[in-house]
């Protein structure tokens, strides 16, 4: 009765033909179809800034939302949300620009940028309204399964900084994650539509899966690309793909393209993960000036890793102890160091922001000049995601 | 306390789907002393025998098929023990509703709605446990007991999940935002017994607020919702929904004197956990309005029980204040406020049934 969407198999192929076409040692940027200017996106338009009080808007709502009454919960959604400022709101931004991308109407009116203060299970009868609340969504589910994920993996950090539940307690991380998974449920039922409450309940189930896949991965699963590329795309890429979908459908269009919103945002999380993989290796904690490695530490075998793998076999055995033993997450980096394995996923990285790229290009025509250049905006976004730093 | 052998599924020659097994075989847990002989849940289970088993059958493989590393934890929450009450009513409702719209048996939706009901209340149960540092539940270890509070989580969220997709995939807009809002009162309701932990200031209303949110909402929320699916009017959607709210909050003021009443072994859990814990129920609530002891007991709570004896001072205090008495009263007032809402259904086991349900909530403290 009930049919069941595949997980991203197109990722996997794509995955393996990433590899084929890199061993042709091509520069990145060159993988994108003909047609990609030179001219960087990133310098016409500030994709951020765009709807940056849109933005504040929903995200002063969505502050508002969790405002229970208990202090210690506020105060643990807070310093969620606050770890999440540094080039987060990419979710949101991403969203409200494909929103006005899609639209025929042009900028949206100033009403819309006011903070809407209706309670959460009240139908939006404003189209852009209910476009407001896939954001607020998504965020909500994003961040409740950030704060479950720390509790089950038993994270000490969270980008560098202490993780919530060793701050606040695992209680108040799961009540705090429940919390707000609750309140996008009631967000979600009051949009009224079924596809799209059908759209981010599977995200929230494969959220689920992809946490789980992590935890039962097999010795055989950790070595292997493919269950890479599965779990990645259950754990950030289906989240990014549905709610672009779902603001698609609320913006009235037509089902070939809202699947290219999906596209889009598959791509686009696709590439963002595959990025945030590699600046675990490049990037450098604040404190130390050093990379993080959070991902060794954690036993996590990501995309450099993997790649490296494939030219230095000795990596093998480390993957499948998971970096346990005295020594190894040392030897893992100086041996992806000594490899392609970095370059080779920023290659995937990039080939994946294209594909993004094609599917926005692929859309019908903007109706209307800010429509074009909330085009744009999500262009440069491909760009930024491929170029950021930290 | 004996479990009735009769197989009382086929009394009335009502139709099976299939060989229907006796009642017995439902491994029903037994009961504690409160117990009276008038009725017994397998009694009441008759109308709904087949469809409780094909909704064990169905929870189970939900959650082992897709995960076999989640297959023991699905044993443990969904193997025998739990009585799975609310399910029950849902199919209860289901067949009684179905009898006054005249459909000739309940849906696949009906069947969906029980599963889903079931696994929004495990996953929350699941969670608590991890919450309250709970090592036994219905007799047995806790899943984060068994296997820790990231496995707990994992799993809840994996119910929690599982209940939103199917829910999701009913395409019922009015029944998604009954069960959603469950799920926010849910999460409503175990941030405002943190908040208010030892807060004599507790009203009756307040509790009465609290129970809702804990217990009554997703039981009410379940009922109107099974009535929806069998397309009755309104005004009985509505009788389904009060139903359901009354039989819930009888149950959970139950539920709160039995955690005073009876011995750990009878619970499946530790005894007298919420006065100790902070949590003030029913007969606390009653017991510091009272003109004699109320005070002393109002300061023994609001001392958090440091003192060694304060918290045995305490129960006594509330027996004494005729705290029990009082939430037993409470209990038959919301008991009869379900009879009443039932009184729309059409003669039938089912409502029969259902009306037997209130008896046997009731019936563990009286």
């Amino acid at each position: 009765m009930f049919k069941r969407s595949k997980p991203g198999g197109e990722v996997i192929g794509l995955l393996l033909d990433s590899v084929a076409a890199a061993q042709s040692a091509t520069p990145p940027w060159r993988l994108a179809p003909a047609g990609w200017e030179d001219v960087r996106y990133a310098e016409r338009v500030d994709p951020f800034l765009l709807v940056k009080a849109e933005i504040d808007s929903v995200s002063e709502r969505l502050r508002r939302g969790i405002l229970s009454g208990i202090p210690v919960l506020e105060r643990a959604a807070e310093y969620f949300f606050k770890l999440g400022a540094e080039g987060k709101r990419l979710r949101p931004t991403m969203l409200l620009l494909m929103a006005s991308a899609l639209s025929t109407v042009g900028p949206p009116a100033d009403f819309f940028l006011s903070v809407d203060e209706r309670p959460a299970n009240i139908h939006p009868m404003e189209q852009r309204r209910r476009q407001q609340r896939v954001a607020e969504i998504t965020e909500m589910i994003h961040v409740a399964s950030l704060m479950h994920d720390d509790v089950i993996d038993s994270a000490n950090t969270r980008r560098g900084l202490m993780a919530l539940n060793s701050v606040f307690g695992n209680k108040v991380a799961i009540l705090a994650g429940d919390f707000l998974l609750a309140r996008a449920s009631v967000t979600l039922a009051a949009l009224r539509d079924s596809e799209v409450i059908q759209l981010l309940s599977q995200v929230i189930e494969d959220l689920v899966t992809g946490e789980i896949l992590q935890m039962t991965s097999t010795e055989e699963d950790l070595l292997s690309l493919e269950f890479y590329a599965r779990k990645t795309f259950f754990k950030t890429a289906s989240l990014m793909a549905n709610s672009c979908k779902a603001i698609a459908l609320l913006g009235g269009q037509p089902a070939a393209v809202a699947q290219l919103a999906h596209d889009y945002g598959r791509h686009l999380g696709l590439a963002f993960q595959v990025v945030d993989d590699v600046l675990d290796f490049t990037g450098s904690a604040l404190a130390l000036g050093k990379p993080a490695l959070n991902d060794l530490r954690s036993g996590l075998a990501t995309a450099p890793v993997l790649f490296a793998a494939q030219e230095h076999p000795e990596l093998l055995p480390l993957i499948q102890r998971k970096f346990r033993s005295a020594g190894d997450v040392d030897t893992a980096q100086r041996l992806v160091f000594a490899s392609r394995g970095i370059e080779r996923a920023r290659e995937l990285a990039a080939q994946h922001a294209s594909l993004a790229v094609c599917a926005v290009e692929a859309m019908p025509p903007a109706a209307t000049t800010h429509a074009l250049q909330c085009r744009d905006a999500l262009l440069a976004i491909t760009e930024r995601v491929l170029t950021r730093s930290k | 306390m004996e479990e009735a052998s009769t197989s009382g599924s086929s009394v009335d020659g009502e139709f099976l789907e299939n060989n229907a097994l006796p009642a017995t075989s439902l491994a029903v847990e037994p009961e504690g002393k409160g117990l009276s002989s008038s009725v017994s849940s397998s009694e009441i289970l008759g109308p709904v025998v087949a469809d409780m088993q094909q909704l064990t059958v169905n929870l189970r493989s939900v959650v082992g098929e897709r995960h076999p590393m989640l297959m023991a934890a699905a044993d443990q929450i969904f193997g025998a023990g739990g009585k799975k009450l609310r399910p029950a009513i849902v199919f209860l409702v289901a067949r009684a509703t179905a009898e006054l719209a005249g459909l000739r048996n309940i849906t696949e939706r009906h069947r969906r709605l029980a599963e889903i009901t079931e696994m929004i209340h495990t996953a929350s149960l699941v969670h608590d446990d991890v919450l309250d540092d709970c090592s036994t539940r219905r007799g047995k270890t806790t899943v984060n007991s068994l296997y820790g509070s990231r496995v707990a989580v994992l799993v809840g969220d994996y119910l929690f999940a599982q209940s939103s997709w199917f829910l999701a995939n009913l395409d019922n807009l009015e029944v998604i935002k009954l069960i959603s809002q469950v799920i926010a009162d849910f999460a409503n309701g175990e941030i405002s017994q943190a908040a208010s932990l030892f807060d004599t200031d507790i009203t009756l209303q307040q509790y009465m607020d609290k129970s809702f949110y804990k217990t009554a909402t997703l039981i009410a929320a379940s009922c109107k919702s099974s009535a929806v699916f069998s397309g009755v009017s309104e005004e009985v959607k509505n009788a389904m929904f009060e139903y359901g709210r009354h039989l819930g909050l009888a149950f959970q003021v139950v539920d709160d004197i039995l955690d005073f009443t009876q011995t750990s072994e009878q619970l499946g859990k530790p005894q007298g956990q919420d006065l100790a814990t902070g949590n003030l129920t029913a007969p606390v609530v009653f017991a510091l309005s009272h003109p004699h002891h109320g005070a002393e007991l109002e300061a023994l709570v609001q001392s958090e029980f440091a003192e060694q004896g304060s918290l045995e001072r305490a129960f006594a205090l509330v027996h004494t204040a005729g705290g029990m008495s009082a939430a037993r009263s409470l209990a038959r007032q919301e008991a009869d406020l379900a009879l009443e809402a039932l009184r729309c259904l059409p003669a039938c086991r089912a409502k029969r049934s259902l009306e037997m349900m209130v008896g046997y909530v009731l019936d563990r403290v009286y």
